[in-house]
Parts: C-alpha cells; structure tokens; sequence
C-alpha cells in the first residue's frame, strides 16, 4: 500500500475535514473516560472529597512544628540511648548497632560469610592433617568455590599443570583435561585415565 | 446474489441486478480507499507520537479551561446519586461522557483541529 496512491488530492476537504473531527473526537471521548477512571479510582481509595473538610478536622491534621517532635508530632529520637537483648547470644547490644551485630551473629548478611570463610582459610593452615582425614566433609565446603585455593597447588604439583583446570567427576577426554579452565572444587574426585 | 447495496439504494431502484455490480464495485474502492487512508493516518499519529502530544495538550487545555472542575462536579452529583460504596466506572461514563463531549469549550476544539489539519496535510501527501 503505496501513500501515492492515497493521497490528499484524492479526496475533498469536506472529507479530510472529517476525518479531522473524527480524529478530535476520539481524543475528547479519551479525555472523558480518563477522567472517569481518575474519578472512580478517587472515590474508591478514598481520597475523592478530601478537599470537601471542615475547617475543624483540619485543624487536626496541621503540620506540627515543635523541637523534638517531626510533622506529624511524633518523638523521633526515642531509640538513642535504648538497648536491645540479642535473641542469639543474649547480650544487650545499643539500638544502632543492633542490626550489624545481629548480622554476624546470625551468619547472615554479606559479610559474615566471608569473615567465617577467611576464619576457615587461617584455621586451615595451621589446622592441616586433621582436615585430609575429613573425607565425609566434602560437601560442607561444596559452595565455596575460593577454598580450594591453597589445595590446588600442593595436590597437582607432580603434574606440572597450571593453575587452574576443570576436575571432572568423570574424565572421558583425558587428554582435553587440561584445556579448560576453572576452579577445582575440593567435592571433585579426580580420576585419570592414562592411555 | 448481491449481500452489498450502496447507501440510499435498494434493489428496487434498478431493473435488473446486473446493474448494480459496476457501480458496487466503485464505490467499494472508494470506502476502501478511505478506510485505508485513515488507518494509515492513525497509525501515523501513534508512530510519530503525535497522538501522545495530542492527549496531553487537549488534558491540559481542558484542565486550565476549568473543563475538568466542572465534569468533577458532575461526577460528584452522580456519586450523590448512586451511592459512593456502589458506584461503578460505568455509572460515570455513561452520565459524564455525553455531558462532558458537550461541554468542551469551542477554543480548545478550534485549536486541536488547527493542528490535527496541520498533521494531515503534512502527512497525508
């Protein structure tokens, strides 16, 4: 559909006149029908004939400009010098330091979990042998991607590897072993098939 | 058999129906034609955004023209009326509308006409 071929000079003004109040039309008829969905949400949340208050009530709702108090009167700085119990270890901890605490005390939140990780890491190089013996532990560290870190190194020296490889459950490609990378996860059971 | 008479006529008017059929056939264009071109018309306002423009410039002509106060207080007599619990979309768009199409000022109609020609002309050639 080419516009040439529809073009203006094909029709007469009266028609393009009325196509222009057609036009004009539609936009009032959207016009009326949004005011109706505006006026009928007001009168279904409540707010339609706020502005219809006595003076009286008014007055209730004056913004209050008093120290110590915000807009609406209430008492702001309550919370200052209050403790609170901890329901895990039960310490009394100050208001504002309360939710950090609780954080770590919980081993939630984004920092307590790399704080225990980093715990884990110093406790390790001073914990060594016990930790080998912990076959059955392989899935306590199974998220933890980074722990491996020291490990890979002393476990793969022999075979001159870099870094990092894939450890695959179930090598089929053997010889394809070293050519991918990523990190070693201490769950991994290395096996290897020598040609 | 003919399902189509063209506006005005009916069988009655020719004496056998093969007359009908070239004159059917013109006219059919012509309607054709015209509904073709104010489709393209209107899908050209809405690609362009000029529709959206429209809106809003007759939202606010109609808002400062104190339009929108007065439909407000129509909507309020119809609340009255119906129960503010009861009151639905509908009760209000069947008594605001017709009043409301109405009572549109003639400057705000001149004005969105200039500029709906305007887009026409522009757009239809």
């Amino acid at each position: 559909m080419k516009m040439e071929e529809l073009s203006v000079s094909s029709l007469d003004n009266s028609k393009l006149e009325a196509m222009a109040q057609d036009i004009l039309s539609d936009l009032v008829e959207d016009a009326c029908l949004g005011l109706c969905f505006e006026v009928h949400r007001a009168v279904k949340q409540g707010y339609f004939f706020l502005d219809d208050t006595d003076q009286e009530s008014m007055r209730d709702f004056e913004i209050v400009d008093q120290p110590g108090l915000d807009v609406f009167g209430q008492v702001y700085n309550q919370w200052k010098n209050k403790e609170c119990v901890c329901p895990n270890c039960n310490r009394s901890i100050a208001a504002s330091r309360f939710a950090p605490h609780l954080e770590k005390c919980l081993g939630m939140g984004r920092n307590s979990s790399r704080i225990a990780n980093r715990r884990i890491v110093t406790g390790n190089n001073t914990n060594n042998k016990s930790e080998s013996d912990q076959e059955d532990n392989d899935d306590v560290n199974d998220n933890d991607w980074s722990y491996g870190a020291e490990k890979k190194g002393e476990a793969l020296d022999f075979l001159h590897v870099p870094q990092k490889l894939i450890h695959c459950r179930f090598s089929v490609f053997p010889h394809l072993f070293f050519y991918f990378t990523a990190k070693k996860r201490k769950s991994d059971k290395v096996l290897l098939f020598y040609p | 058999s003919l399902k189509f008479l063209p506006r005005g006529l009916s069988s009655k008017h020719f004496v056998n129906e093969t007359y009908l059929q070239p004159h059917i056939s013109v006219l059919t264009n012509t309607m054709n034609k015209e509904a073709r071109l104010k489709a393209s018309i209107n899908q050209k306002l809405t690609e362009t955004g000029e529709r959206d423009r429209l809106k809003e410039l007759l939202r606010a002509k109609l808002t400062e023209c104190g339009w929108k106060d007065q439909m407000k207080a129509q909507c309020k007599d119809v609340i009255k009326q119906k129960g503010l619990e009861h009151v639905t979309v509908e009760d209000l768009v069947v008594e605001v509308t017709p009043k409301g199409r109405a009572l549109v000022p003639d400057s705000v109609k001149k004005e969105l006409l200039q500029r709906i020609r305007a887009f026409l002309t522009q757009h239809a050639s």
